[in-house]
């Protein structure tokens, strides 16, 4: 009855994550994509469950569709992207993409159903992988992962500065760069609680 | 009818051939979208299947280790890195040329 219930459940999955991707390619309105693909990675994050990989899958919940997907509709409406209607693609690029991706999916979708993946270790999937996880992360053996782990904290630290810098206002090119005023004395700024308090004072006196 | 279902349990070649089709769903968006962000989310779903394909081998090869599962969180963590870059550049972009389409970016300063 289980190993029903598991076949049903891998099939909707899979059903659910194929039709939305579907969408989140084809939609003409960006927006309505990005929320496609939210419920693309949520099918992914049910299909991680299935693959027992518990933690795993809230990690996905807790990045892709809580951070990703909403960077992204950061990236659409800071862009107008949705109010642009996306033009739809000719008819010969569609046709192109088609061809090009039905090849892919016939090339590695043959070898991958023929090729026969032999088992290679024992037992059964681990109960709490969530633990095993955070040991190996932090293992400084041969096995662990300590050294990838340290990168990829490096990495996102870069992509958050370079992501500030990128982003940031830059002054037209006949003004001279300031620091935004916070030099004393560089640029008058009129702080609204300053006003305040000298208008607070007058009506006190 | 139970029975039927029972037997045809998904295996290893289910899985890989689900997370190919969705990795061509990916390629045939990044071909032919021309919106800068629609492209990022052509690669998303890319990045999400390779994720997935990692998860995958590690249930059906080696189900006592999590090695793969490690990949999947390293794919995760690049993931959001680019997208936290793309962003940013494509803010920058639209700010200077008003437009994300990709098909007019063909220059490398205005």
């Amino acid at each position: 009855m289980t190993q029903a219930v598991y076949t049903i459940l891998f099939y909707l999955l899979a059903a659910m994550a194929v039709v939305l991707a579907l969408a989140v390619v084809n939609a003409r309105r960006l927006l309505r994509a990005a929320i496609y693909l939210m419920g693309v990675l949520a099918a992914s994050a049910g299909l991680y469950v299935m693959l027992s990989a518990e933690f795993l899958a809230g990690i996905q919940v807790l990045v892709y569709v809580g951070g990703i997907v909403v960077l992204i509709v950061f990236a659409i409406m800071l862009t107008r992207s949705a109010e642009l209607l996306e033009d739809d693609p000719s008819l010969h690029r569609k046709i192109a993409g088609a061809i090009a991706s039905i090849l892919f999916l016939a090339v590695t979708g043959g070898i991958l159903w023929t090729t026969p993946f032999a088992r290679l270790g024992a037992g059964g999937p681990a109960g709490d992988s969530a633990r095993l996880i955070g040991q190996k992360l932090l293992d400084t053996g041969s096995a662990g992962y300590v050294l990838p782990f340290e990168l990829i904290s490096l990495l996102l630290l870069a992509a958050a500065i370079g992501g500030i810098v990128v982003a940031r206002k830059t002054p037209p090119p006949d003004q001279p760069f300031t620091s935004g005023g916070d030099r004393p004395g560089e640029a008058e700024v009129q702080l609204p609680l300053r006003q305040n308090n000298v208008r607070g004072n007058g009506g006190a006196s | 009818m139970i029975d039927f279902l029972a037997r045809h349990n998904p295996g290893v070649s289910h899985w890989l051939v689900l997370s190919a089709v969705l990795f061509s769903i990916g390629l045939y968006g990044l071909l032919t979208r021309r919106n800068a962000v629609g492209i990022l989310m052509a690669v998303e779903l890319m990045l999400n299947s390779a994720a997935l394909n990692f998860v995958v081998f590690n249930r059906f090869v080696m189900p006592a280790s999590v090695d793969g599962q490690i990949m999947a969180i390293f794919v995760i963590a690049v993931a959001a890195a680019e997208v936290v870059v793309g962003m940013a550049i494509f803010v920058a972009l639209f700010r200077c040329r008003a437009t994300i389409d990709v098909n007019r970016m063909n220059t490398m300063r205005d």
